[in-house]
C-alpha cells in the first residue's frame, strides 16, 4: 500500500517523515542525512546538499530561500526587501506574478519548491521501497491563503496529492503529543536556521486553533554563526594583524569550525578551535588556536536571543492570553538546543519548556502524524496490547522474580526453571505476582498453586519449569512442570489486566518512591540467601568428608556454621556478610582435603572432575536454576 | 441444511480473515527483520564514516604542515595514517583538471582560466568510501576569460 508522508518544507532545510508501526519516523535522505537543504539547481534538477555545493560558482543559478517568495505578488513590499539580498534574479511576470530567471528560462517559486518536494518524495520512496503519492505539507502559521495555495500547487507539481496543508506549530504540538493531553494553551517557540516564529495555540477536543503568531523572518542560527566567526576574525586580527575574512579559504575553515563549536557548546561548557596553518605571514605559517567558552558565545549572541523575545511578548499580547495561563511551552528548531535559549524561554514563561522531541524533526513528525490520522492508518494496524506491570513469581526469601517485564507486547510466553530450597522437598508453591517492587509482599498477588509429587532429592537438584503465557486478551496461564516426572499444574488468571489506570499508575509510582528502601531490603535478603546456601554447603561438605578431615578443622567449621545460623534471621547485613565470609574461608580447608582425597584416587579421573568443578560452571548452574519458595508442611 | 450452511460460511470467512491477518503479521515481522539487518549495516557504515571523517581533518593538517616542515618523520606519520585509511576502504578522489561535478566536490572559489568549469585547484581533498562519497572535495573552479 502506498504510504502518505509528512513534509516540513522549510526556508533553509526540509524534512520528510512517515508513520511506521504507528509511530512517526524521519526518513534519511540519499545523502544519509535527516534534513534536506532547501537549495535547488533548477537547470540540472539537483536538490539539497549537492546543489548547495555550487552556490559560490553559480550564485544566480542556484536557488535558496524560495519559501520567502511563495504566494507573493511581484509588487509586494516583502519581495522588494528580499530581492535586495537574494543573489538570483527575480522578475515580474504576467499578472504581477513572480518569476525566477535563470539564463534564458524562468521558473515560478512553486516550481522550485516542487523540486524540493520531489526530492523528498523520491528519498521517501527509496527508503520505503514503495510509491509515495500523498502528503501533508506544513506552512508557517502566518501564511495567508495565497501562500498556502502556492504550497499546495508545489506539491501537485511534484506529483503529490496534498491531503492537507497544516500549520508548523500545530504539527509540532502533534509531535509532542499535546492533542491527547488535557491542555488548553500552548506556546510554540520555533528558532530555526533562518527564521524565528512564535505561536500561541488553543486546543479544544483535539483541534488546534492559532490564537496569535509572530516572528522575525531574518533571525536564525546563521546569525549566531556569523557572530562567532566575526569574533574569531577579530581576535586573530588583534594578535596577528591579519584579516582572515579577506582570505576565502581561511574563512571557509573558520565558518566550519564556528558551526561545530556552536553545536559542541550546547552540551559542553568549553571547546577548542584548532586550525593549524590557517594562513601565512612573511613566509611563516600561522595557526589558529583558541578556547571558546559557552559563556563567551552567550555574550556574543545575547542581542540575537533578546531579539526573539520582542515577538514573543507581542504574540502573547495579541493572543489576549495571560502568561500564567500558558499550560505548556514547546521548543522547535535546532537553535533551541542552546542552553541559554532554553533558560531565557523558561525565565520568560516561568515554566520549564518541554524539549522531549528532537527540535529539528518535530514539524515533520507532526505532519506525518496528521497524515496518519487522515489516512486512518491506525485502523489497519493491529494494536497490540502491552502488559502494564511486571509479572513474576515469589522465590526464596520472599523475593519477586520477574518473568514477563512490563511493556511487553502480548500475546507472549516465557519460561524459567526453578528448583527447591530444601532437601527432600516434594512440593513447590507457585505464587504469582504483579508489580514493580522487588519484594513479594509489596506486589499484588494474582494467585497461587502447589505442584506436588516431586521425587525427594537434595535441594537445588529438581528442575521445575514455570511458564507464563498471556494471550491477546490478557488472560494469563501459569504452568509449573517438574522436568523429571513430567508432572504439571496450571492456573488460569483472568484478572491480570483487571487493574484500572489509576491503580497501575499508583503501583508504578510506589515502585519509584520506594526504589531505595526496596533495594536495600532485597540486598539484605540476597545476603541472607547466600548465607543460607553457604550453611547448607558447609553441612554437606562436613558429611561428605567424614572423618578424613582433622578434628580441629571440622570443629572450626561447625562453630562458624553455628555463629552464622544464630544471626541469620535478625543480624545486620554486615554481620551476616562477614560471618558468611568467615565460614567460606574455613570451608576452603575442607575443600582442599576433599580435593586431595580425589587426587589420590585416579589421576585421570581427577583431571576430568577438576574441569567440571571450575568456578565458572558452578556459577552458570546457579543462574539457570533459581531456588523456589519452599512450603514446609 | 441451509440453516447449517450459514454459520459454516461465516466461520470460513472468519478463518480467511484471520489467516490473512496472521500472514500479514508474519510478513510484517519478516520485513522488520530485513529492515533491522539493513539498519544495522547502515548504522555500521555511518558510524565508521563519522569516525573517519574526524580523523581526515588530522590528515588535512598534516598535509598543510608538510608544506612548511620538511621532515622525514612527519612524512612517515602521514603515510601511516593514509595506509590505515586505505585499509578501511577510503580512497582519495583525483579531481584535478577534471570537469567540476557537484556530486563530488564543493566549489569554494572561481578562478579565471582557459576553459569553463574545470577544477583548477584542490583546496581540501575529497574521499570516497567504497563507491560512495565520504567527504566531497573543496575546489576552485575555472571560468573562461576573454
Amino acid at each position: 500500500m502506498a504510504k502518505t508522508v509528512g513534509i516540513d518544507l522549510g526556508t533553509t532545510n526540509s524534512v520528510v517523515a512517515v508513520m511506521e508501526g504507528g509511530r512517526p519516523k524521519v526518513i534519511t535522505s540519499k545523502e544519509g542525512r535527516n534534513t534536506i537543504p532547501s537549495v535547488v539547481d533548477p537547470e540540472k534538477r539537483i536538490v539539497g546538499d549537492v546543489a548547495k555545493r555550487q552556490m559560490i560558482i553559480k550564485p544566480q543559478e542556484v536557488i535558496f530561500s524560495v519559501k520567502r517568495l511563495m504566494g507573493h505578488k511581484f509588487d509586494d513590499k516583502v519581495v522588494a526587501q528580499e530581492q535586495k539580498w537574494l543573489p538570483y534574479k527575480i522578475v515580474k511576470e504576467k499578472d504581477n506574478r513572480i518569476g525566477i530567471k535563470i539564463n534564458d528560462k524562468t521558473y515560478t517559486p512553486e516550481e522550485i519548491s516542487a523540486m524540493i518536494l520531489k526530492k523528498a518524495k523520491e528519498d521517501a520512496e527509496d527508503y520505503l521501497g514503495d510509491k509515495v503519492e500523498k502528503a501533508v505539507i506544513t506552512v508557517p502559521a502566518y501564511f495567508d491563503d495565497a501562500q498556502r495555495q502556492a504550497t499546495k500547487q508545489a506539491g501537485e507539481i511534484a506529483g503529490l496529492e496534498v491531503l492537507r496543508i497544516i500549520n508548523e506549530p500545530t504539527a509540532s504540538a502533534l509531535a509532542y503529543g499535546l492533542d491527547k493531553k488535557n491542555l488548553h494553551n500552548i506556546a510554540v517557540y520555533d528558532f530555526g536556521g533562518g527564521t524565528f516564529d512564535v505561536t500561541i495555540l488553543e486546543v479544544g477536543e483535539g483541534v488546534f486553533e492559532v490564537k496569535a503568531t509572530r516572528g522575525d523572518t531574518h533571525l536564525g542560527g546563521d546569525d549566531f554563526d556569523q557572530e562567532i566567526i566575526q569574533f574569531l576574525v577579530d581576535e586573530f586580527k588583534k594578535e596577528n594583524t591579519i584579516d582572515l575574512s579577506k582570505d576565502p579559504q581561511a574563512l571557509q575553515r573558520l565558518k566550519e569550525a564556528a558551526e561545530k563549536a556552536k553545536v559542541e557548546l550546547s552540551t559542553s561548557v568549553e571547546t577548542e578551535i584548532n586550525l593549524p596553518f590557517i594562513t601565512v605571514k612573511e613566509g611563516n605559517p600561522l595557526h589558529f588556536v583558541k578556547k571558546l567558552s559557552r559563556a563567551k558565545v552567550e555574550s556574543l549572541t545575547e542581542e540575537l536571543i533578546k531579539r526573539s523575545f520582542g515577538p514573543v511578548a507581542e504574540c502573547l499580547k495579541d493572543s489576549k492570553i495571560d502568561k500564567k495561563d500558558i499550560d505548556e511551552v514547546i521548543l522547535v528548531g535546532g537553535m533551541t538546543r542552546m542552553p541559554k535559549i532554553r533558560e531565557e524561554v523558561k525565565a520568560f514563561f516561568g515554566k520549564e519548556p518541554n524539549k522531549s522531541v528532537n527540535p529539528d524533526e518535530a514539524v515533520a513528525l507532526g505532519a506525518a502524524i496528521q497524515a496518519g490520522i487522515i489516512e486512518g492508518d491506525v485502523k489497519d494496524v493491529v494494536l497490540l496490547d502491552v502488559t502494564p506491570l511486571t509479572l513474576g513469581v515469589e522465590t526464596l526469601g520472599s523475593v519477586m522474580t520477574p518473568l514477563i517485564e512490563r511493556n511487553t507486547s502480548v500475546p507472549t510466553a516465557k519460561s524459567e526453571t526453578f528448583s527447591t530450597a530444601a532437601d527432600n522437598q516434594t512440593q513447590v508453591d507457585i505464587h504469582i505476582l504483579q508489580g514493580e517492587r522487588p519484594m513479594a509482599k509489596d506486589n499484588k498477588s494474582l494467585g497461587r498453586f502447589i505442584l506436588e509429587g516431586i521425587p525427594p532429592s537434595p535441594r537445588g537438584v529438581p528442575q521445575v519449569e514455570v511458564t507464563f503465557d498471556i494471550d491477546a486478551s490478557g488472560i494469563l496461564d501459569v504452568t509449573a512442570k517438574d522436568k523429571a516426572t513430567g508432572k504439571s499444574q496450571t492456573i488460569k488468571i483472568t484478572g491480570s489486566s483487571g487493574l484500572n489506570k489509576e491503580e497501575i499508575e499508583k503501583m508504578k509510582e510506589d515502585a519509584e518512591k520506594n526504589a531505595e528502601t526496596d533495594k536495600e531490603e532485597k540486598e539484605k535478603i540476597e545476603v541472607r540467601n547466600h548465607a543460607d546456601t553457604m550453611i547448607y554447603t558447609a553441612e554437606k561438605s562436613l558429611k561428605d568428608v567424614g572423618d578424613k578431615a582433622p578434628k580441629d578443622i571440622k570443629e572450626d567449621v561447625e562453630t562458624k556454621i553455628k555463629e552464622l545460623k544464630d544471626i541469620l534471621e535478625k543480624g545486620s547485613r554486615e554481620d551476616i556478610e562477614s560471618k558468611t565470609k568467615a565460614l567460606s574461608e574455613s570451608l576452603q580447608k575442607i575443600g582442599e582435603i576433599a580435593y586431595k582425597q580425589q587426587a589420590e584416587e585416579d589421576a585421570k579421573k581427577a583431571k576430568e572432575e577438576k574441569s567440571e568443578k571450575t568456578d565458572d560452571s558452578d556459577k552458570k548452574d546457579d543462574k539457570k536454576v533459581e531456588e523456589g519458595e519452599v512450603v514446609e508442611e | 441444511m441451509a440453516a447449517k450452511k450459514e454459520p459454516l460460511k461465516k466461520i470460513q470467512e472468519e478463518l480467511r480473515v484471520t489467516n490473512d491477518k496472521y500472514l500479514r503479521a508474519l510478513a510484517d515481522y519478516q520485513n522488520l527483520e530485513k529492515r533491522i539487518e539493513q539498519t544495522i549495516t547502515d548504522a555500521h557504515v555511518r558510524t565508521k564514516s563519522h569516525v573517519i571523517l574526524q580523523f581526515l581533518e588530522v590528515l588535512d593538517d598534516l598535509e598543510k604542515a608538510e608544506i612548511f616542515v620538511k621532515d622525514e618523520g612527519l612524512k612517515m606519520i602521514k603515510d601511516k595514517l593514509i595506509r590505515i585509511f586505505v585499509e578501511l576502504g577510503v580512497k582519495e578522489m583525483d579531481l584535478f583538471g577534471t570537469e567540476y561535478d557537484p556530486h563530488l566536490a564543493e566549489a569554494v572559489e572561481i578562478l579565471p582560466g582557459a576553459d569553463d568549469n574545470i577544477i583548477s585547484e584542490i583546496v581540501r581533498k575529497g574521499y570516497l568510501i567504497g563507491d560512495k562519497v565520504l567527504r566531497p572535495a573543496q575546489v576552485k573552479v575555472s571560468k573562461k576569460t576573454n
